[in-house]
């Protein structure tokens, strides 16, 4: 039987503190396929995915303490045309509170999602079947697999469970309030406005160029992009730098297993003090690898997770009303999640289809949604040998971007660019 | 294809100028392709809403401007009624309906239905002032529109802030309407008879009885209730 009530998770909790009128971490995943989307065929393919993944079937509520999921039996998601402007706010009493989106423009299908339901691995599980079930109903013979969790059979009860909360132990992990970073923050576009720059390149010339320095794929790329906002920083010429920090989400799967489609992941704090001096690339990469080995460990995420249960299970808290509970959660946020921060930097990875869906999808792309400040994030995808690196924001500014594929360029890799900027079309 | 001659990076055949520079486009070889589809739609997706505090203030001065224009106009067009009482009560009504839901995002329905009753109770107590029937205020008029606002706040709280499925809405909304007609009847019968002699909310009360009961059923039975669910994408 239906579930008729779910608990939000702890990472949802905040991300339904900052939801408001004008604002919502909303992220988007996107697949261009080989041939122009039909729309009717994807509309069939979401309504038979959907009933398969009831976490995402759902509209948020507000209870007197606590935000909560409930099944949403209202019509919909219908898919629409896509827009200029991606990663619009969800709005409460709005789209019959649906919180997910499907877009299609030309051969492109998005996911928009909002971050409350699910962590972008969850919403990839999700959209590799709706592509499946698109591309049967294309008339393509996309066999069972593995990979795609089968749209004819119930949904698994461990897709549902709270994760953190079966992880969470008893002893914390302690720290104090960290440093302010360099903001990156350019002149706010009007409202709506969400610039994306997308840099396609080849993932087997990255990961060449990455061996090369002996680091991973996404190692190399967040020291190309340290690099490049330090370099921005330094130019700006302010009279004390900050450092520069990078909040790096790592899923939890891999070390925890959990089935859960749900949001299950941990952000690392990556920080280099400019103070210091001049940082080669060589030097941020060798910096990168090392804090990455160090930094995932078992015993420290769990104490990591456990404290961030014990935030939203701590008895005063509980006890504040929801009205006054959600300034306090916002304001939390942007204490230990956008003040010590510079950028986000995402790599859900490889994005993995049964062998008779490849021929069928060019690549994907990711779209990291607004900050909640004029400042890009950004976020990385691989499909096939197609590696795409979106930067996203509402500031004016494209220098990050540029600093950094101009260095990708540097480093001898192609980079071909599109974007949604007004003066680029 | 073309490549940004100021960062290196290839660009987009349809790019008029680098996304990272904002270098124009210039070569003679490949001119910018103006036909084929960029590969971002340029449609945007929604205007910016207009505040409703802005709306909320909009609405203010011009329910504000009629009842003042109206109060000055009576000052030169004097008749035996003060006229405009009725347009300034009915402004200061209007504004108890429309500002509070725009200034307050989440008004719940049962403070809603307490305001809007208490501003329509206060200007029929203008009306029966101003006409000298406090009679008939206290008798009549008072008594319907507590009658009024209570089906209201009772309706608001039983249906949850739309928490409740449109069979079962639609069922309260029949049953309040059915049992507010006739207390209506009851409270008017009392007043102009003394005694209550049910008869036309007796037909509307078998009415809504009528299209109660297969609504219940429908709700009752899941078969039914999915079935009309399909069919009225509900």
């Amino acid at each position: 039987m239906e579930q008729n009530w779910y608990r939000l998770d702890n990472a949802a909790v905040l991300y339904s503190a900052l939801k408001k009128e004008k604002y919502a971490p909303v992220y988007r995943f996107s697949a261009v396929m080989a041939e122009p989307v039909d729309p009717a065929a994807l509309q069939r393919a979401v309504d038979r995915s959907l009933p398969r993944f009831p976490s995402f079937r759902v509209r948020i509520r507000k209870g007197a303490f606590w935000c909560y999921f409930e099944p949403n039996r209202k019509p919909g998601p219908f898919v629409r045309p896509d827009v200029s402007n991606p990663c619009q706010p969800i709005r409460d009493r709005e789209e019959n509170d649906w919180l997910i989106r499907f877009y299609y423009y030309e051969c492109r299908i998005s996911l928009e999602a909002f971050h409350a339901i699910s962590d972008g691995s969850g919403a990839l599980s999700f959209f590799r079947t709706v592509l499946a079930e698109y591309l049967r109903e294309r008339g393509i013979d996309v066999p069972p697999d593995p990979l795609l969790l089968d749209a004819a059979q119930p949904p698994e009860p461990e897709e549902l469970e709270d994760a953190y909360g079966r992880y969470a132990g008893k002893r914390t992990l302690r720290g104090s309030l960290q440093k302010t970073a360099y903001a990156n923050t350019s002149p706010r576009e009007p409202f709506y406005t969400l610039n994306v720059t997308m840099g396609l390149m080849s993932a087997a010339a990255v990961k060449t160029r990455a061996k090369e320095y002996g680091a991973t794929l996404t190692e190399y790329l967040t020291a190309v992009l340290l690099l490049s906002l330090l370099e921005k920083q330094r130019a700006e010429r302010p009279p004390r730098e900050k450092p520069v920090a990078l909040a790096i989400p790592v899923n939890l799967r891999s070390w925890f297993p959990s089935q859960t489609l749900r949001n299950f992941l941990l952000t690392l704090r990556l920080s280099i003090d400019p103070t210091l001096g001049e940082y080669a690339l060589e030097d941020l990469i060798r910096f990168v690898h090392h804090f990455m080995g160090l930094s995932l460990n078992r015993p420290e995420m769990r104490a990591s997770i456990t404290k961030n249960v014990a935030f939203t299970q701590n008895r005063l808290l509980r006890a504040v009303p929801l009205f006054l509970k959600m300034p306090i959660l916002s304001f939390s946020y942007w204490l230990v999640a956008v003040r010590p921060y510079t950028a986000t930097f995402t790599n859900p990875g490889v994005f993995r289809t049964p062998a008779s869906m490849e021929p069928h999808i060019r690549r994907m792309e990711v779209i990291l949604g607004q900050a909640t400040r004029p400042a890009p994030h950004c976020a990385a995808i691989s499909y096939g040998d197609t590696l795409e690196v979106t930067f996203a924001g509402t500031g004016t500014s494209s220098e990050t971007e540029r600093r950094f594929f101009t260095r990708l360029v540097r480093e001898g890799i192609p980079v071909k660019i599109i974007s949604n900027r007004e003066e680029a079309t | 294809m073309s490549y940004c001659v100021n960062c290196g990076v290839e660009l987009d055949a349809t790019a008029a100028c680098c996304p990272l520079c904002h270098t124009p486009v210039y070569n003679p070889a490949q001119p910018v392709d103006r036909d084929s589809p960029p590969p971002f739609p340029t449609q945007r997706g929604e205007v910016p809403p207009a505040s409703r505090r802005e709306l909320a203030v909009l609405i203010s001065a011009m329910l504000g401007s009629v009842a003042v224009c109206c109060g000055l106009l009576n000052l030169v067009l004097r008749t035996s009624h003060i006229w405009s009482l009725y347009v300034i009560g009915a402004a200061g009504m209007l504004w108890v309906f429309l500002a509070p839901p725009l200034l307050w995002r989440r008004l719940p329905l049962p403070l809603a239905a307490v305001l809007d009753a208490a501003a329509v109770g206060l200007y029929v107590l203008l009306i029966a002032w101003e006409v000298g029937g406090l009679d008939w205020y206290l008798q009549l008029a008072l008594p319907i529109v507590a009658l009024f606002a209570l089906t209201l706040l009772a309706l608001s709280l039983l249906l949850g802030n739309g928490r409740r499925s449109i069979l079962s809405s639609i069922a309260l909304v029949i049953g309040f309407t059915g049992a507010f007609l006739a207390g209506l009847e009851l409270l008017s019968d009392l007043y102009l008879d003394g005694v209550w002699r049910p008869s036309w909310s007796l037909v509307v009360l078998i009415v809504a009885v009528a299209l109660e009961i297969p609504l219940v059923v429908v709700r009752r039975v899941p078969g039914l209730r999915e079935e009309v669910r399909r069919r009225f994408h509900m």
